[in-house]
């Protein structure tokens, strides 16, 4: 496909509008629209202003899994740098790898107790000399059964894993 | 955008003292920054609550005069609440609402009543068939409020 230049260059358009002024005859009009800048640099003003207030210095440490709708909460802390352990209503997660269906760990848990015993080893390993902090991050489905979770925060202590975070969405400065 | 002051003496042409500002690279600079602050912005403000699992005897050391709660939910928007001393319960107490923002104030004001009577040092939530993850997290919620922070869950096995 080919454009014709001689109907869409600038050349043209500038003896179209020259021609235009020759038909309305006579006096020269500025043919430049000026354009007010005050409000739109008041607009852009207002709005960095608001996103420099609403902006986090700290970086995401969660990422919400797929098919997660987490609880609310107006009493949320801020999130830890830790292992992430996520249940949704199909599938159980440990930092974003699949471990099996949530029904099926619910009635035999061994294959998540072994993979948070290999996730406790390797913590360990790289960090020669000090104490496993047993922190854990625990994101689950709201709607889940909330004996589900108790069974769950019950089998975390069994492999050293005793500070549990709830995620939660709402305010992380809350005490 | 400028100043006009009033030329003195001098005769001659009158010079203009308007200065004008060049407002394109400070639109360029603001649309830059709004740029990288609505890519950095983050929407979903993520939270967590503590809770501390005890494992087997260990447990941390309660004083005598201090106040637990043994929270146990037996239904949507109903708890018994036994506030115990010393191990022993001395008051017990039951919300219940079908309402979820009505079940929420009230629970808050009953444990407003029970934090008046001495420090609670902890409370431990037991959930219920028929309660879900979100009913629980709401009481845990509430707790907080009321700066009772040493939280644990009660493992539930559901029978079904």
């Amino acid at each position: 496909m080919s454009l014709n230049t001689a109907h869409f260059g600038a050349g043209t358009f500038n003896k179209r509008l020259v021609a235009r002024k020759h038909r309305r005859g006579g006096g020269k009009k500025n043919l430049m629209a000026s354009l007010s800048l005050t409000s739109m640099v008041d607009m852009f003003s207002l709005l960095v202003i608001f996103l420099l207030q609403t902006f986090s210095t700290s970086p995401e440490l969660l990422a919400i899994t797929k098919g997660v709708e987490l609880p609310t909460a107006r009493t949320g802390l801020e999130i830890k740098d830790a292992p992430v352990l996520s249940i949704t209503q199909e599938l159980i997660y440990l930092d974003q790898k699949e471990i099996g269906k949530t029904a099926d760990l619910m009635k035999n848990p061994e294959p998540l107790m072994d993979k948070l015993a290999e996730l406790r080893k390797q913590w360990v390993q790289s960090h020669p000399g000090e104490a496993f902090k047993g922190e854990i991050n625990l994101q689950a489905h709201r709607d889940l059964p909330g004996t589900w979770i108790s069974q769950i925060m019950g089998m975390l202590p069994s492999q050293h894993y005793g500070s549990i975070s709830l995620a939660v969405v709402g305010g992380s400065s809350g005490g | 955008m400028g100043v006009s002051m009033p030329t003195g003496g001098g005769g001659g042409r009158k010079k203009s003292l308007d200065a004008e500002l060049n407002l394109v690279p400070f639109i360029d600079l603001l649309s830059m920054c709004i740029c990288f602050l609505l890519i950095t912005a983050v929407w979903i403000e993520v939270g967590s609550m503590q809770v501390k699992q005890s494992h087997g005897t260990e447990g941390a050391a309660q004083a005598k005069s201090d106040l637990e709660l043994d929270v146990k939910m037996t239904g949507p928007g109903a708890v018994q609440i036994a506030v115990k001393k010393g191990g022993k319960s001395i008051r017990s107490i039951t919300v219940k609402e079908s309402a979820p923002d009505q079940f929420v104030s009230k629970l808050d004001t009953q444990l407003k009543q029970v934090t008046g009577m001495g420090p609670v040092t902890a409370a431990m939530v037991s959930p219920a068939k028929g309660t879900s993850y979100g009913d629980l997290v709401q009481i845990m919620d509430v707790l907080r409020r009321n700066k009772i922070s040493n939280l644990g869950v009660v493992p539930v096995r559901d029978a079904t």
